[in-house]
């Protein structure tokens, strides 16, 4: 043990941000060290130095100044080790003369600066419904959850991940309805995953991911804290990361990708005619290029004589095979969205305003493409983004091309085949070991009422079934009096 | 001791509906219209009845002898026959299995090239297959189930398009009923097997289902809707055509496709030769999981391995029928087999198996390697 751990410290921690400063108190002479980047200097000043200047007690010793201060988190050390990883944490080191060996560790830290204090959910915007979003700090995420989950069910498990950054990885569930079987795979397999650092929780995402090779998201992952809340509640185990607005939260199935919280805030009727939409969409966004592809190139006959016309009449100067029309204003249209997503917001309109209107009224006025599939591609690109979670989004995007290629191969019977091997790879998918494409496969009838339509809450007053939950009732349902029916009781 | 078959592989009783459903109508839903016609005219469709209510007590003896404890044909051959011959005994059924895959197999090749793509070569098609078939087998059981579920949705818009050609037809073609005497019904329903293959494969997978005794009823529905299907389908065909156009025509289901016409879309059997395969695939994968998973319980063959054999064994025997002659030659070929199969060797297994249970008190007792 060093006699005067003030200069080993200025050793150890070779950074210009490391403060020592010493202080004269009456007689007594007192030793600061910490991080400058990362404490709290108000907090130093008002609450540490200033008490100690004004305290009419006798400091003989580190113990002494514990009572002193105000601040919860403190603790006295001579372990050079631990007093560097303190530091670098944002605690305060505090020696009084003689004693250099030991000092007292004041937690001063300074964990919210930087960071954003309210995020308005823009990624997954929704018209209905509360706006509140993640932000990077983790306590405001924690805070937003158990703010608005008033039980006593709800636990938070943390472990710290990440060699160099040290994340703080929260798993969160409730307790009483999330199975505990999902509870064990997420933990157990946090607790296996090594990272250096934690950019972000789709990180863990796909460090935890039941298949690292799947084009498909395995896991929600949402910035709304609505959604994130019922996941929670329908029994699904979260993952917060320290320094993401995401959440991640699993088991869910490819179905749960395509329901939008604002399903929940609209009548029922309107909210399953919109996801019905949603997964037309989604079929249309991924064969309808394919489907141009095929048919113009093998199946023209499956064309009506009278549509036949205005095909043949707007493809009759357009010098490439329908592959290559097709590849040419697909990559396009990826790069568009590629740079929309990459350009400043002010920017990016102007650009997709020329990448749309113009570059497309070009290409067909230059007798590249057909005005017919610049209509194809455009609708199917719009009718990618329907769905609410992005990352499907990008999947989706991503399956036309296989299609694509297949359906210049083979015709419809290539299309078939994609088919085949899409519904091969969706049926062996799992998330945390749950099949994915439940309650489709395999079958679950009563979990239909809220998959492709959203029933009313009358039908919906039961946990989804397949997530295998220890409490499976939501609320009661009151048998109500019919309100509409006036006709029996006039 | 007996069931070996982990729990997390089995799947829901009700599963046996799609995969009776499914492995049902795979193979010949397509032509068998026109093999069952010479023998019976257009009382075909009671034949078809006929044959599968036969069917429902070929499913019932199935359920008695592979039930309580739910064992596989296997464990039944070696219960009957004792261990090493029962082991042969099961390898023949490899041959059968294999043969009914090549036999659907063949057929939809055969279909694509007549109807679709004339100069598509036989062995590109077949490879083609081969990987999709690869990749579908060794999912596993339960991907199969999968596969089994959606051929059950795909085939079920098959009804919805018929509606045109009830439309078209005449039910006087099908008067008078009973035309035929019954000698050359039951001399029909001897080719009725075509459509019925693969349904066999119930022998294997038997121990894949859970609690299977109390899910019969889950099979004998599947098999019931199935057949009211295919004399549904029957009895349109025969609305639909006059027997000696009938006679001629190879794939009555696609012809009666033909003749639908909507303001959008035209030859509607193009794209539904196209959702064939996703309807065959659960036959094909059935038939070749049942040689990967015998083969596998006899020789301790690692699966993946055996089934890569099967395949490439499927693809090579797949080559040299090139011409109709042959594939037709095939199809009835294995028809007839078929027939022998369900009708004389499954009744023949449950007689075996009623009198060995009768002589020895201890209950059946064999080991499985595990699944």
């Amino acid at each position: 043990m060093p006699d005067n751990i003030y200069a080993v410290l200025k050793d150890t921690i070779q950074s210009n941000d490391l403060e020592q400063s010493m202080h004269a108190i009456g007689e007594k002479r007192i030793h600061f060290t910490y991080c400058r980047s990362i404490v709290d200097q108000k907090l130093i000043d008002n609450e540490v130095l200033h008490r100690i200047q004004t305290s009419n007690a006798e400091l003989d010793d580190v113990h002494a100044l514990i009572r002193v201060i105000p601040l919860e988190n403190t603790k006295a050390s001579s372990d050079v080790d631990e007093i560097v990883q303190r530091l670098i944490r944002g605690f305060l080191f505090v020696q009084l003369e003689p004693d250099l060996h030991e000092g007292l560790l004041i937690d001063v830290a300074d964990l919210k600066r930087g960071y954003r204090s309210n995020n308005e959910a823009d990624n997954e915007y929704s018209v209905i419904g509360p706006k509140a979003g993640f932000v990077e700090d983790l306590d405001t995420n924690l805070n937003l959850l158990r703010k608005e989950l008033v039980s006593e069910h709800l636990r938070f498990e943390e472990y710290i991940k990440g060699s160099l950054s040290q994340t703080r990885v929260v798993i969160v569930y409730v307790d009483g309805i999330c199975n505990p079987d999902y509870v064990d795979t997420v933990r157990q397999r946090i607790a296996d995953a090594d990272f250096d650092v934690v950019f972000d929780s789709s990180l863990i995402d796909q460090v935890i991911t039941d298949n690292a090779n799947s084009p498909f998201p395995l896991y929600i992952s949402t910035e709304r804290v609505d959604r994130a809340k019922y996941c929670l509640l329908s029994g699904q185990v979260a993952v917060l990361s320290g320094g993401s607005p995401y959440v991640i939260s699993g088991p869910s199935t490819v179905f749960d990708f395509f329901a939008s919280p604002e399903d929940y805030y609209l009548p029922w009727v309107l909210a399953s005619f919109f996801r019905c939409i949603r997964f037309m969409g989604v079929a249309f966004s991924i064969l309808a290029s394919p489907f141009y592809v095929a048919v113009l190139t093998f199946h023209y006959s499956v064309i009506p004589q009278e549509l036949l016309g205005p095909i043949i009449e707007s493809r009759a100067n357009v010098p490439f095979p329908p592959l290559i029309e097709v590849l040419l204003l697909e990559i396009t249209v990826d790069m568009l969205r590629e740079a929309g997503a990459r350009l400043p917001t002010k920017v990016g309109q102007t650009l997709g305003i020329v990448g749309g209107v113009v570059l497309g009224t070009a290409a067909v006025q230059a007798g590249l493409t057909s005005s017919i599939l610049i209509i194809v591609v455009s609708l199917s690109a719009l009718s990618s983004f329907v769905t609410p979670i992005f990352k499907m989004a990008n999947t989706i995007r991503f399956l036309r091309f296989p299609f694509i290629a297949l359906a210049a191969a083979w015709g419809g019977l290539g299309i078939t085949m994609g088919f085949l091997l899409l519904i091969g790879h969706l049926l062996r998918l799992k998330s945390l070991g749950a099949p994915y494409l439940l309650p489709m496969f395999p079958f679950r009838i009563r979990d239909y009422a809220d998959s492709f339509i959203r029933s009313p809450f009358s039908m919906t007053n039961y946990r989804q079934r397949y997530l295998r939950p220890l409490k499976l009732e939501r609320y009661k349902v009151s048998k109500q009096k019919d309100r509409s029916d006036d006709y029996n009781h006039e | 001791m007996l069931n070996m078959v982990k729990e997390n592989y089995r799947v829901s009783g009700f599963f046996v509906f799609f995969l009776i459903h499914a492995s049902v109508i795979g193979a010949g839903a397509l032509s068998f219209q026109h093999f069952m016609l010479d023998l019976s005219g257009y009382d075909t469709w009671i034949v078809v009845l006929l044959t599968g209510l036969s069917l429902h007590v070929i499913l019932w003896m199935i359920f008695k002898m592979l039930g309580n404890p739910a064992k596989d044909v296997i464990d039944l051959h070696g219960f009957l026959f004792g261990k090493s011959v029962g082991r042969i005994v099961s390898l023949a059924l490899v041959g059968y299995f294999l043969l009914l895959a090549l036999t659907v197999f063949r057929g939809y090749i055969e279909i694509i090239q007549i109807w679709m793509f004339p100069h598509f070569p036989t062995w590109l098609l077949a490879f083609l297959l081969v990987c999709i078939l690869y990749y579908a087998v060794s999912g596993g059981f339960r991907v199969i189930v999968g596969y089994c579920f959606f051929g059950l949705l795909f085939s079920s818009l098959l009804p919805f398009f018929l509606y045109f050609n009830l439309k078209y037809g005449h039910v006087n073609n099908l008067m008078p009923i009973f035309y035929h005497p019954v000698r050359e019904l039951l001399a029909s329903s001897k080719y009725s097997g075509i459509f019925f293959m693969g349904f066999e494969s119930i022998l294997l997978y038997f121990p894949f289902i859970k609690a299977p005794e109390n899910n019969a009823r889950w099979a004998h529905i599947g098999l019931l809707f199935v057949t009211l299907k295919y004399a549904a389908l029957m009895f349109i065909t025969f609305m639909y055509f006059s027997e000696g156009l009938l006679q001629h025509t190879f794939w009555p289901t696609f012809v009666m496709l033909k003749v639908i016409q909507l303001s959008f879309i035209e030859r509607i059997e193009f794209i539904f030769i196209c959702m064939w395969l996703v309807i065959i695939i659960p036959v094909l994968c059935l038939s070749i999981w049942s040689c990967t998973r015998i083969i596998k319980r006899t020789t301790n063959l690692k699966p993946t391995w055996s089934l890569l054999a099967i395949l490439l064994a499927v693809f090579l025997a797949a080559l040299p029928f090139d011409d109709r002659i042959k594939i037709h030659g095939l199809g009835v070929r294995m028809v007839e087999i078929g027939f022998y199969f369900v009708y004389a060797y499954i009744p023949l297994l449950f007689v075996l198996y009623v009198i060995r249970s009768k002589f020895s008190r201890t209950a059946l007792k064999t080991v499985q390697p595990d699944a």
